[in-house]
């Protein structure tokens, strides 16, 4: 099978999920500020170096040998246990009837099967390392140490606006830390059983941390997200249930060479459902709408670039088994479905924050849609958008949250002119809508292999148009928002963000754009191998000029971007011939900058312009309704196809 | 190799100088015909070169500078789509480079406290959201019948695509008509000499800005009208003859129609859009 | 070089803006009808763009009354160099027979500078045309009545026809 890793892998695997543990056990237990902030960073730092260390030397399969006398297996089991029992408890403390019944529709098919039906003989290596693990390990470590080091002086703030007199950071940073280690954990697993015990870590660690302000729509979003998250854990038990009975192993290697179709599909369609109710895919998105109530770094780092990803690549991993089968065209159908529904239903939203968590579940969806058709090419569009979409919303989340905290509000519409007011956030989240929605950057690029891959399929390929359009929608009035620059006079206060946040928010940044340019690279080393696609980009459709499909090709489209952006920079700071008049309102305007006009009985009447929302057709309230019920259609049809 | 270079050299100098001054001259026939058709004597034929020379030499005035960063970053990237194109790249990828621009010809609108700049930015955003999506499976249906999303490999297939797109080609002319900014799709910022919300979109575009627009508008009609023309790839006489006839009847329906609001748009055509597109679509997939 | 094809561009390409500033609307409608098949501006490049960023020429008619002055000086304003102002009409002109009414101001040159008169009431399209045409000559030679303002405002001198100074009424 996979060849044992070399003690170098065995350390950096060590350290992706060791450290994280101990230095969340640190930050709970020694609530002193300057303690935490140096373990954070450092946890941080390590983990960085770790993932890249691992993306250089690590291979193969890791074991780890047993503890004392117990072995790993063992610890996982009770560790299994211990969360569900943990989960029943706050079930009672909720008086939740729905999470009681969740946990023990776990706990007990789990209890039997493990205590009775699995092979505890065999040895199944814990932990196994290829491409695809590097590339999430990269997205969670890279990602996650940016957004935690971010955290660190917002949550000061935060507590300061919330006057939270008794700070509340250590459990915030127990959590966020030990989330890291699990997600580690998630994408480097073997094992079935391993994975399923990460998987409720992070469901758990979602839970405390969206209702971690304790306030009610706090507790009652939390309550919603272990719920729903919790049907996916009951699916998942299911389907360990259901591939054992059939491949006769936990590991899953072995269960992905059994080739495609067969009995494995159904349990496998099972594990797929986890996968969707994780990745917030219609119907089961409303968790992750109530997941923003939660502070900014917990949206960044849970809800857009990591844990919603442990759900897609749960799918992607899967894609070996449902390719080509009528699973995987359903697969396909419902994820393009939820690209053009969460897409729709952004455009009836004015909450920034609820517009980045529909994008996110639109684009989970492109994901989803790209691992179901299983080509070689749409599974490389999948990885790609995993990385490039993790940068893009994370730093659009992050972006946001300083934000609000600058000026009390996250609505769209209150962010009308904030350039001159906040200039160095509003640049960078005009990075990171252009980087949401303009080639050369990553999830543009990724958006476009995603629709010629599935150019083959003309429902999925209308859906993926349709969807496309309508994000340029959201995202080009969000920055015309943004950009407005109704006066001009200084602003009276002057933009102040700790270092700590501005380096996180620079660092995103850079790394949007630059990413993107490394793509043939990520390309040619990491991708391609992966999915045994050709090693030619040309023939991967990637190419800009016919017959240089080369990495060569990417530079001169670098240069003219560069281009463009020097000229139309210097253009616009070496104006000093042009000549600034007021806008034209035809009639009389009641200051230069036109904030008001003079209207009758000569009163000033203010100037106000809102967007376009097109409630009666995208409003929240009408469309819901008829994009669940799509999608619960296509589940249903997925189910029959799993069957058949 | 050698020989590759110089053409690459030669298609961009085509795209960047020779595109845009024929797209001009064609603009200024259609404004003579349009005349015609309507009883008057109408400009001389070279009247859109002399508009944009002028505007070129105009003091330049702005609102503020954002609008001088929109209206370049829309002109470039107009000509860089064009000059992609005529170097046979993907054609998704010059639709991508050329929405960019788009995006900021609407975000230099909005920038704006004018009501008709505002209301004509939303609206443009609107169109765009019309014409993208049937855009994009105009080029599904291309992939389909060629087996290549390139330009150059579409450009070289031996049969005509028209015969086995028709609906998709009808569709190509509802997204050209958008683009023109003629009637009766005209609703966020109409051709010259007409009016919407003032001048919608461009209200607030002025001088040597307004001709950069001016100027990438004639660079995306080159490109759109290159699509058109490829769907007879074989022969280029009656590649020019598809494109003249169908420039011909955009004058005829611009000049027989009224202008329609967004959402008689949406209601009507885009659906109908969608529908003919997925017919073809579908077509293409079962035979 | 390029000074004679931008003055031939300037010359082929009028973009007209008109504002009504109080006027019975007699001398709108023989504007507007310049824009018609019968008289058609288009033949010389002119087009009613309504905006006036777009614009090169300003055709005023009306009296100019306390109230609107505001707005006309603010169009005029916006509308970029090189431009050329033509007042239509004999209100226009001098306030016509409304001149000594109490809220007019009476005349076009009072708020801004006026480069063509066109005498009528109201004034026939053939003769607003040939004020275009006139004007037209001075589009291109850039000796235009906003240049001569603009200039003796720098140099600090009266400036004659620039208008009052804000009077809010």
């Amino acid at each position: 099978m996979c060849p044992a890793g070399n003690p170098m892998t065995q350390l950096l695997v060590l350290l992706l999920l060791a450290v994280p543990v101990l230095a969340a056990t640190v930050c709970a237990a020694i609530p002193v500020r300057s303690v935490r902030t140096a373990v954070v960073l450092a946890t941080g730092l390590v983990l960085a170096a770790a993932s890249v260390g691992l993306l250089f030397v690590g291979r193969g399969t890791v074991s780890p040998p047993p503890i004392g006398n117990v072995s790993v297996d063992s610890l996982v089991t009770v560790g299994d246990f211990a969360l569900l029992a943990i989960m029943f408890g706050y079930a009672i403390a909720l008086r939740s009837v729905i999470v009681g019944l969740l946990v023990v529709l776990q706990a007990a098919p789990l209890a039997w099967f493990e205590f009775s039906v699995l092979d505890h003989t065999t040895e199944i290596p814990a932990f196994a390392i290829d491409n695809l693990a590097i590339v999430m390990v990269l997205v969670v470590s890279v990602i996650g140490s940016l957004v935690i080091a971010f955290a660190l002086p917002y949550m000061d703030e935060h507590e300061k606006h919330l006057h939270v007199t008794r700070s509340r950071q250590p459990r915030f940073f127990f959590f966020m830390t030990i989330f890291l280690g699990a997600m580690n954990g998630l994408v480097l697993s073997n094992n079935l059983l391993f994975l399923y015990f990460f998987f409720e870590v992070t469901t758990f660690c979602s839970f405390m941390l969206i209702g971690h302000d304790g306030t009610r729509p706090a507790r009652e979003s939390a309550h919603r997200a272990l719920w729903m998250n919790s049907v996916g854990g009951v699916a998942f038990v299911a389907g360990i249930f259901g591939t054992y009975g059939v491949a006769r192993t936990l590991d899953l290697k072995e269960i992905l060479s059994h080739g495609a179709g067969g009995a494995l599909l159904i349990p496998i369609a099972a594990l797929c459902f986890a996968g969707f109710t994780k990745a917030a895919q219609v119907p089961m998105q409303s968790w992750l709408l109530g997941a923003m109530v939660a502070p900014t770094p917990v949206s960044a780092l849970l809800h857009s670039s990591t844990m919603v990803k442990a759900g897609v690549y749960l799918v992607l991993r899967l894609a070996p088994v449902y390719a080509g089968t009528a699973l995987g065209s359903a697969i396909a159908m419902c994820g393009g479905f939820t690209f053009l529904a969460a897409a729709a239903l952004a455009v009836g939203q004015s909450n920034g924050k609820k517009i980045l968590a529909y994008s996110t579940i639109s684009n989970l969806g492109l994901i989803m849609a790209c691992a179901g058709l299983a080509t070689p090419l749409s599974l490389t569009a999948a990885t790609l958008l995993i990385v490039f979409h993790a940068v893009s919303k994370g730093l659009l989340f992050l972006t946001v949250g300083t934000i609000e905290q600058q000026i009390g509000s996250r609505d769209i519409e209150d962010m009308w002119g904030l350039y001159q007011r906040l200039p160095v956030t509003t640049s960078i989240a005009i990075i990171g809508i252009v980087s949401m929605m303009a080639p050369p950057f990553g999830v543009l690029l990724s958006k476009w292999v995603a629709i010629e891959s599935a150019s083959g399929v003309p429902i999925v390929v209308v859906m993926l148009a349709l969807g496309s359009a309508l994000s340029v929608l959201v995202y080009t009035r969000w920055a015309g928002m943004l950009l407005a620059m109704p006066s001009l006079s200084h602003p009276a206060v002057p933009e102040r963000l700790p270092w700590l946040m501005k380096a996180a928010l620079f660092s995103m940044a850079g790394a949007a754009i630059a990413l993107p340019a490394s793509l043939p690279l990520i390309l040619s080393r990491v991708v391609n191998p992966l999915f045994a696609a050709t090693t030619h980009l040309q023939d991967l459709g990637v190419s800009f000029v016919h017959g240089h499909g080369s990495a060569v090709a990417f530079l001169p489209f670098y240069a003219i971007i560069g281009i463009g952006v020097l000229v139309t920079n210097a253009m616009s700071r070496a104006a000093k011939r042009v000549r600034f008049t007021s806008p034209y309102m035809s009639g009389v305007p009641g200051d230069f900058q036109a904030t008001s006009f003079i209207g009758p009985m000569n009163e000033r009447v203010p100037v106000v312009a809102r967007n376009y929302y097109l409630s009666p057709i995208f409003s929240e309230g009408k469309l819901t309704p008829w994009v669940n019920a799509g999608a619960i259609m296509l589940l249903i049809v997925a189910a029959v196809g799993a069957v058949r | 190799m050698s020989s590759a270079i110089v053409r690459a050299v030669l298609s961009t100098a085509v795209a960047l100088f020779v595109a845009p001054l024929a797209i001009a001259l064609l603009t200024g026939v259609d404004r003579r015909v349009t005349a015609r058709l309507q009883s008057r004597r109408g400009p001389p034929l070279l009247q859109p070169m002399y508009d944009v020379v002028k505007l070129l030499a105009k003091e330049p005035t702005v609102s503020n500078r954002a609008q001088i960063f929109a209206a370049w970053t829309y002109a470039l990237a107009a000509a860089a789509s064009v000059v992609l194109f005529c170097l046979g790249a993907d054609l998704l990828l010059v639709f991508f480079v050329q929405a960019t621009g788009a995006v900021f010809l609407v975000v230099g609108a909005m920038s704006v406290p004018s009501p008709f700049s505002q209301i004509g930015a939303q609206r443009e955003l609107l169109q765009i959201l019309a014409y993208e999506p049937l855009l994009i499976l105009v080029f599904v249906g291309m992939y389909m019948v060629t087996g290549s999303f390139d330009v150059s490999a579409i450009a070289a297939y031996p049969k005509p695509m028209l015969l086995e797109l028709p609906l998709l080609y009808l569709v190509l002319g509802f997204a050209l008509t958008i683009k023109l900014r003629k009637s009766p799709f005209d609703f966020s910022a109409s051709h010259h000499g007409h009016q919407e919300l003032v001048k919608g979109v461009l209200t607030e575009y002025s001088g040597p800005f307004l001709a950069l627009t001016e100027i990438a508008h004639w660079y995306e009609t080159a490109l759109v009208l290159a699509i058109c023309a490829i769907f007879w790839a074989p022969s280029v006489w009656i590649a020019a003859l598809l494109v003249a006839v169908t420039y011909a009847a955009e004058i005829l329906i611009d000049n027989a129609t009224a202008r329609v609001t967004w959402r008689w748009m949406f209601k009507y055509t885009f659906p109908l859009g969608l529908v003919m597109s997925a017919a073809n679509l579908a077509w293409l997939y079962v035979r | 070089m390029f000074e004679k094809l931008i003055k031939l561009a300037r010359v082929k390409s009028p973009w007209v803006v008109h504002f009504d500033c109080g006027s019975c609307n007699g001398c709108d409608i023989e504007t507007l009808a310049c824009l018609t098949p019968v008289y058609d501006i288009e033949r010389f490049g002119g087009i009613n763009v309504g905006n006036p960023k777009h614009a090169d020429v300003l055709l005023v008619t009306g009296t100019v009354n306390h109230r609107n002055k505001h707005a006309l000086r603010a169009i005029w304003e916006q509308i970029p160099n090189p431009k050329i102002v033509v007042a239509i009409g004999a209100c226009g002109l001098t306030g016509g027979v409304f001149r000594d009414a109490y809220n007019v101001v009476g005349g076009v040159d009072k708020v801004i500078p006026v480069d063509v008169y066109v005498p009528g009431c109201p004034a026939k399209p053939e003769a607003i045309i040939d004020g275009l045409v006139l004007a037209l000559g001075k589009l291109g030679s850039g000796d235009t009545a906003s240049a001569r303002a603009a200039a003796e405002a720098i140099k600090g001198l009266p400036v004659e026809s620039a208008g009052r100074p804000e009077e809010h009424s």
